[in-house]
């Protein structure tokens, strides 16, 4: 009776051993205890709901018309060739950036702008350079220096040729940012000043 | 009962003799200190011999511009690449990247970890086939050291064994001679010694894979699930050096990274519609059919690439979510990023040489305890450098111009109360 329960206890033992490494398939998240503490009941971001299904009124987007907290008011402009022209009358709402924000803006061109048209904006970067996208704009040519800013921002809103639309990535305001940090470069290249440490906007 | 016992002293002499012989590997972790150093500190953008996201450090100290440069420049990078002309040169050369800087590196740290690269030697040719890049290369001889040391192991038990049946038959023999009545023998599987020692040996094994198991519940590092598109992060983040923050820009603003929603991968590859760069090896060994990939991309997005226009309704991509916190926790994303600056690598490793994305660290929670407790936090000093979020600590502020201490890390302002992360 006493071998038994002893062999009994061995076997429990490397069972539960087993049990609990047999999850080391990498293409498999595991077990986790207590599930209903891992895992939320409330919907969360990127995860699958069902509320369609539960017939619950409930919409994707913002309701048309709204305007985020802070954010500028909607660019009023349609995505079509009329838009485009009519574009050169549009102002820039914000008012010239101090040194911080335009530290700020140089660090969003950078990130989102610089991997085509390159840190020094002479559509140098690395997916221009070795031919990937075709026919990146070198913004230092005398066309995009002349060009005006409301332009400027309806091609960043709604893309121009092969370049996409950046409203999903960069809010109205950083857009705008971008675009006083792009003008200020391209000043600093028409003066003949422009050295690679102008580039990183931190002057 | 003696016998018996004489064997158990035997036994457990040959078990400490083994733990302490496998113990080595220990030994050898220690005292490699500068390559040791180097891998937690500088290897996520350094190589020893060649240009990565920062210079090669074999031979740094005969390019310095001056004696002991490279001190002041590890312990103070931020205002060294605002005042000093040869930092400036090496911000401009490596594309405007200033490196993160390490303040509590001791100058004797700092010398090991350069001493360790000038007398790097590339592993030979497996640095360019191995699709895990220096990571693949330094780990295969950590783990041939360990399958021998088991084999070792394991014939030493084996010759310890074999002695102790040997010496136990001899003893019969003299104890025949001498005229001693030997005790019955005894069948092994009743013997004891063996079943004293193969219970011991059952219940550290067992206990080692039983606790292994129980703490690895819940937790999934190395997680690398196949994702609906063959996305390979070394070619976008690697290659291609764009910006973590082009695709997740939500790191710097809010809770969630963010997935990409399609459109951002359509700004690009609605004008690259084909791969041409080096072939991808997948793990099985095939390679990447990475056109049909940028097919599928297609598929998910309606866009149809001979007209160049959205003709289909497109639909979202269900990427699976590899870093998975409990419900319990609660992370974010931006205080990590925008206020602390920690970079991406820290915590998910050198996504920008993954083909295939897998979970680098395993998230628990001595992971994150360990990093506050060490982790400094980026005061604001008089020059204006550092963050401005942290200036409501004056307390700190006055003590580190007190020179009572001369950082503050992330535990001291209290970085690991349980209500920071569990409410």
């Amino acid at each position: 009776m006493k071998k038994i329960r002893i062999l009994l206890s061995f076997v429990v033992i490397i069972a539960l051993a087993t049990m609990m490494n047999s999850c080391g398939n990498k293409r498999e998240p595991g077990r986790t205890y207590m599930p209903d503490m891992a895992y939320s009941r409330a919907y969360e971001a990127y995860a699958p709901n069902n509320l369609a299904k539960e017939n619950i009124n409930y919409v994707d987007y913002p309701v048309e018309g709204t305007i985020r907290r802070g954010d500028l008011f909607p660019y009023p402009l349609p995505n079509d060739s009329a838009g485009y022209a009519m574009s050169a009358q549009i102002k820039d709402p914000l008012p010239p950036l101090d040194s911080t924000e335009m530290k700020e803006a140089g660090r969003l061109f950078n990130i989102n702008c610089a991997i085509c048209h390159g840190p020094n904006m002479d559509a140098q970067g690395p997916l221009a350079t070795g031919g990937k996208i075709p026919a990146v704009a070198n913004l230092t040519l005398t066309q995009y220096v002349n060009m005006p800013v409301g332009t400027m921002f309806h091609s960043v809103t709604y893309g121009k040729n092969n370049m996409g639309s950046y409203a999903s990535q960069l809010s109205r305001r950083q857009r705008w940012m971008v675009i006083q940090y792009v003008k200020q470069h391209q000043l600093a290249v028409a003066a003949g000043k422009a050295s690679a440490t102008d580039s990183t906007g931190t002057k | 009962m003696n016998q018996v016992k004489r064997l158990f002293t035997k036994t457990f002499a040959v078990f400490i003799f083994l733990t302490l012989i496998s113990s080595q590997g220990f030994l050898y972790a220690q005292s490699s200190n500068g390559e040791a150093l180097f891998k937690a500190n500088c290897a996520s953008c350094h190589k020893p011999d060649e240009k990565y996201v920062g210079p090669a450090l074999k031979g740094a100290r005969d390019r310095e511009p001056s004696k002991d440069w490279v001190y002041k420049w590890i312990h103070n990078t931020t205002s060294m690449v605002m005042t000093d002309p040869y930092a400036k040169k090496l911000k401009d050369e490596m594309g405007g990247v200033v490196m993160t800087e390490f303040p509590d590196l001791s100058n004797a740290d700092i010398d090991a970890i350069l001493q360790y690269a000038n007398d790097f030697k590339p592993a030979g040719t497996a640095t360019t086939t191995g699709p895990g890049g220096a990571t693949s290369v330094s780990a295969t001889p950590s783990s041939d050291n360990t399958v021998l040391y088991g084999i070792l192991t394991l014939i030493l038990a084996v010759v310890g064994l074999i002695l102790l049946q040997v010496n136990s038959n001899l003893k019969k023999l003299t104890d025949e001679k001498d005229g001693i009545k030997s005790p019955q023998p005894v069948p092994f599987y009743r013997n004891k010694a063996y079943l004293l020692l193969l219970t011991i040996v059952l219940f550290i094994f067992a206990g080692y894979f039983l606790v292994e198991g129980a703490m690895g519940l819940g937790r999934q590092q190395g997680y690398q699930p196949n994702q609906p598109i063959y996305f390979v992060h070394k070619v976008h983040a690697g290659v291609n050096q764009i910006s973590c923050l082009y695709c997740h820009g939500g790191a710097q603003d809010s809770k969630h990274a963010t997935i990409p929603a399609v459109n951002v991968c359509m700004n690009c590859h609605k004008a690259i519609k084909e791969y041409a760069g080096a072939p991808i090896i997948k793990e099985d060994g095939t390679t990447l059919d990475a056109n049909a990939e940028i097919q599928k991309l297609y598929k998910y997005a309606g866009w149809n690439p001979d007209t160049k226009t959205y003709d289909k309704p497109g639909k979202p991509i269900e990427w699976i979510k590899i870093h998975n916190l409990p419900d319990f926790v609660y992370f974010n994303h931006s205080q990590h990023v925008k206020v602390g600056r920690v970079a991406c690598q820290t915590c998910h490793g050198e996504i920008q040489n993954m083909i295939q994305v897998k979970q680098f660290s395993d998230l628990s929670m001595g992971w994150c305890v360990n990093c506050h407790r060490t982790t400094n936090v980026q005061f604001n000093d008089d020059k204006g450098n550092g963050n401005k979020f942290y200036s409501i600590y004056e307390k700190f502020h006055q003590d580190i111009k007190d020179k009572k201490y001369d950082s503050v890390t992330v535990q001291m302002i209290g970085g690991t109360e349980c209500g920071k992360c569990h409410y």
